[in-house]
């Protein structure tokens, strides 16, 4: 048994030390802990870690197998994400004990804070003392066994799942209640008390899901629907659309779910031109050689960066809302075409991960599909805090596309309305956050960027926070950024421009002196080369593109994306619909579509007297419109919308 | 977006180490907030003897700030015994016997003031608390109670002067320290001002310094202010406040910001995380417990 003093030892260290001894098998005891941070993160080999005092934040979190002890206290998210194994605290544990677990059992002899189990989906959280405030909340399954007191709202927002208690039932949460506890079930416990060789003389109760709130209890009847483009092209206020909306409302009485982004006339990069005059004639047909477009992404704090033939990623879209041929003719594209592919909320597949080149691994509020075997087998990570089509709300997915398979990679019920959780369990400020992403860190050890999704609402403040915080690259996204499914209000309102965000974050970067030394990935609305051009030289270090490769690989922008049963196969999950997508026919075109936003970069670059895409700035544009120069403060030139 | 520390010796001897504690407690939580540090120091009042506290600008701006303080202290009959300018910040000794909120609002117009009391001194600056160390001199100072603050700034600048402690502004000895945010700050702080308070700064840490000092100075004891300020302010908070004998804490319904505290028959210490007191007690297993959500509480030391 090897001993590690963390007197002397530094976290980072003793997490290698610990990791290194797990894969030769042997135990280890970890002494003077004092209460640090990730102790015991990242490890994967069935040994025992026993802790001699206390623990702090995510002890035994993104691990799978492990066997834990901790003599004393620990801090908050224990057993974070844990796959399997145990941990036994002798002492108390703080807030949100056993967070988003997925098969682990984790005990503890006292008391545990509030929201324990919160999106746990699998195992058994055991608390010999009283629970505090939202125990079980919003959990998908597993059992949470509370001997002592439930704390008010016990299985508050549970989708799955049984909470059993002990003492005094405090409050029930929403779509909770209590209900009979075969004895059969009664024993089921009792031999896992034995187990772990505590007693228990009283009865449990039990608790459960009470089924209110897992559908929609109306569903939007099917009208003639109006594209995308029809929705778009009239700013008028009664229009087809405005009709369409109020039939259906008429009959639901909530707000209604689409598929798609915002379809109002914003200020956007179409609203900004070239300064100097590009002849597409005299356009040198070998001009992408003579450009240079090689971009990296993400390397500030020493992990490997995100390396890209051109400065495009794919954006973050999930196995889910898409179908699995779209995944992987999205991965195969990127692959194709040298850059990014991002797998979005709903997990990893083996498939995407062979196809892919460089993934992105995205972590969202329900850790749905995270875990610490893709985290380690992906080339960077990325918090989700929201989305540029609905800041501030979680993912949504229809109860049509969770179908057993999406499911189970996501460790929920199957054929519920999903609505993710708005925030992250363990993420509640700046402060948090930090010890968030050094645990990101010390799961990977130290190799790949971990970045940060943003949608835009306070960007100023949030950039700041994001380059304080260390976060390696920030992919931001505008109100002009689609989604699978959201509410039509916040998709239309919620947010501000793509355009009003690229600024605004320059700004942001300027005041903290770190323009230089945070990459932007700007997405939402980037449809081409030439807004790629355009985002790069207002500061982007690199773009996202989502719905333009939906498009250039068949989609038909009918906004239907929600309902599951999309006519070309890409936002479904029903396999009749899915027969119609081929696979490697659509990533050809996806493919070729970027290319064609490879051409139009170089020729755009190279036409403007540079030969570094990177070399692209703002002296190279104007504004088209008023409010384009008023956001951007580029110079106001109308004369630039004369067509020659 | 902070970390925050206290720690009170109950049985008080007059010269524990409090700026050495307070600073192997914050440096156990630097990770929270490496922007700035602060400290709000207790030690025995001397009689009629007030220790004052400015930010003074570098160069020939910071001795006409100095010349303008001491001209207001001479309205005020104020002597100045002491006069230290160091750091970011000018320190006065004065005797005064006059009414201290009138002076402190006149000293406000000529000047940022950090602090003023019989007890209190409060030192912050940009940097960790090494780094503060390094500058005031943090850990030779010895007293009797004292919290603290690490800043991570995220909607105001990294200046000494948006750093924490915040002093309750016109109120001697009463001193803040919060992690979270008011979200009714506009609102409270309206109420406040129609009342004739006035306010140092806009962040909402002094809004409720000044809020619980409103309390103190109609009679009210700390726990009764505590308890009302629980449902008076909206939004997320952990907050630390320090009086001339006591400290106290309230930490609001949703409990989004952590606190832990350790108390044995000497000291009651209290921290954002555990890791801060285990500083104090390296390679032993403590005690801790966790004031649940929606709750307040205060120790006060035997004079």
């Amino acid at each position: 048994m090897a001993t590690i003093d963390l007197a002397t030892t530094s976290v980072r260290d003793a997490n290698g030390l610990i990791r290194n001894y797990g894969a030769e098998g042997e135990d280890v005891v970890v002494i003077n802990p004092d209460a640090r941070h990730h102790i015991g993160v990242g490890l994967v080999h069935p040994i025992r870690v026993r802790i001699k005092g206390s623990a702090g934040y995510f002890c035994a979190g993104l691990s799978d197998g492990g066997q834990y002890e901790i003599d004393n206290n620990v801090g908050w998210g224990l057993a974070d994400n844990m796959l399997g194994g145990s941990v036994v605290v002798r002492g108390n544990a703080s807030a949100i004990a056993a967070v988003a677990i997925r098969g682990a059992e984790v005990v503890v002899h006292g008391n545990i804070g509030s929201r324990a189990g919160q999106v746990m989906k699998e195992g058994t959280l055991l608390a010999k003392g009283n629970a505090n405030f939202m125990a079980g909340y919003m959990m998908y399954g597993g059992r949470i066994i509370i001997l002592g007191a439930s704390g008010e709202k016990v299985g508050q927002d549970m989708t799955g799942g049984t909470i059993y208690v002990g003492g005094k039932i405090d409050s029930l949460g929403t779509d909770a209640h209590q209900i009979d506890l075969p004895e059969a079930e009664q024993n089921e416990i009792r031999e896992f008390l034995d187990r772990y060789e505590i007693s228990f003389a009283g009865r449990l109760q039990k608790v459960v899901n009470a089924g209110k709130n897992l559908r929609y209890n109306k569903i939007e009847p099917r009208v003639r629907n109006v594209p995308f483009f029809v929705a778009s092209g009239k700013s008028d206020y009664w229009n087809e659309k405005v009709q369409e909306d109020i039939h259906v409302k008429s009959i639901i009485g909530r707000y209604r779910i689409r598929g798609y982004g915002t379809s109002r006339p914003l200020p956007h990069l179409s609203d900004l031109a070239f300064k100097h005059k590009i002849s597409l004639q005299n356009i040198d047909a070998q001009v992408i050689d003579k450009v240079a477009m090689a971009t990296e992404v993400g390397g500030r704090n020493g992990g490997r960066p995100i390396s890209l033939s051109m400065p495009v990623m794919i954006a973050p879209m999930s196995y889910g809302a898409l179908s699995k041929s779209t995944k992987l003719a999205l991965a195969l594209a990127s692959k194709l075409s040298g850059i990014s592919e991002n797998t979005g909320e709903g997990g990893m597949m083996d498939a995407q991960r062979q196809m892919a080149d460089q993934l992105i691994y995205q972590c969202l509020s329900g850790r749905l599909g995270w875990n610490i075997h893709d985290m380690q087998r992906a080339n960077g990570l990325e918090i989700y805090i929201s989305q540029g089509a609905k800041p501030g709300l979680g993912g949504q997915l229809m109860a049509r596309k969770v179908t057993r398979e999406i499911a189970t990679i996501r460790g929920i019920p199957e054929g519920i309305d999903l609505r993710s959780p708005s925030r992250h369990p363990d993420v509640l400020g700046a402060d948090d956050l930090v010890i968030k992403i050094e645990e990101f860190r010390e799961a990977t050890g130290y190799r790949i960027p971990v970045s940060v999704k943003l949608g835009a609402g306070r960007v100023r403040d949030d950039i700041k926070i994001a380059w304080k915080d260390g976060f390696d690259f920030v992919e931001l996204d505008g109100l002009q950024g689609s989604t699978g499914a959201a509410g039509n209000e916040v998709l239309e309102y919620v947010g501000i421009p793509t355009l009003s965000a690229i600024q605004e974050t320059m700004d942001s970067l300027d005041e903290v002196g770190g323009r230089d030394d945070m990459p932007i990935v700007l997405m939402g609305g980037i449809k081409d080369g030439i807004d790629a051009a355009k985002a790069l030289a207002l500061g982007a270090h690199a773009v996202g593109i989502g719905t333009a490769a939906i498009i250039a690989g068949g989609c038909i922008a009918c906004l239907q994306c929600h309902v599951g049963q999309c006519v070309v196969g890409i936002a479904t999950q029903d396999p009749e619909h899915e027969k119609r997508y081929d696979t490697d026919v659509e990533a050809h075109h996806i493919h070729t579509y970027l290319e064609s936003m490879r051409w139009q970069l170089a020729a755009i670059t190279h036409s403007l007297g540079h030969s570094n895409v990177h070399d692209l700035c703002r002296d190279d544009l104007v504004a088209l419109t008023p409010e384009a120069a008023e956001i951007t403060r580029l110079p106001y030139a109308p004369e630039y919308r004369k067509v020659s | 977006m902070c970390g925050i520390a206290g720690i009170l010796y109950k049985n008080g001897p007059v010269d524990s180490a409090i700026g050495r504690n307070l600073i192997a407690m914050l440096d156990g939580c630097q990770h929270r907030g490496p922007d700035s540090t602060g400290f709000a120091l207790y030690h025995e009042p001397k009689e009629n003897l007030l220790r004052l506290r400015f930010f003074i600008e570098d160069g020939p701006e910071g001795d006409k700030t100095l010349d303008r303080i001491k001209d207001k202290l001479a309205d005020f009959q104020a002597e100045v015994v002491e006069e230290q300018r160091i750091g970011s910040t000018g320190r006065f000794e004065v005797r005064f016997k006059g009414d201290l909120q009138k002076l402190a609002y006149a000293l406000e117009h000529v000047a940022k003031v950090v602090s003023i009391g019989e007890s209190l001194d409060i030192i912050k600056d940009i940097g960790g608390a090494h780094d503060v160390d390094d500058v005031y001199g943090v850990d030779d100072f010895h007293g009797t109670h004292g919290i603290g603050h690490v800043r991570l700034a995220t909607e105001s600048d990294v200046a000494p002067e948006a750093s924490h402690p915040f002093w309750a502004t016109g109120f001697a000895d009463i001193a803040i320290v919060h992690n979270g945010q008011i979200t009714n700050y506009w609102k409270m702080r309206r109420r406040l001002v129609k009342r004739g308070f006035e306010f140092n700064t806009d962040n909402d840490s002094e809004l409720i310094a000044v809020y619980l000092a409103d309390k103190l100075s109609q009679g009210e004891k700390l726990t009764d202010a505590l308890k009302t300020s629980i449902d008076d302010m909206d939004g997320t908070f952990s907050f630390l406040v320090s009086t001339r004998d006591e400290i106290g804490f309230a930490k609001d319904h949703l409990a989004a910001k952590p606190m832990v505290k350790f108390e044995n028959d000497d000291l009651i210490a209290i921290a954002s995380e555990e890791v801060s007191l285990n500083k104090l007690f390296p390679g032993e297993a403590l005690s801790t417990s966790e004031p649940p959500p929606g709750s307040y509480g205060t120790w006060q030391r035997s004079i």
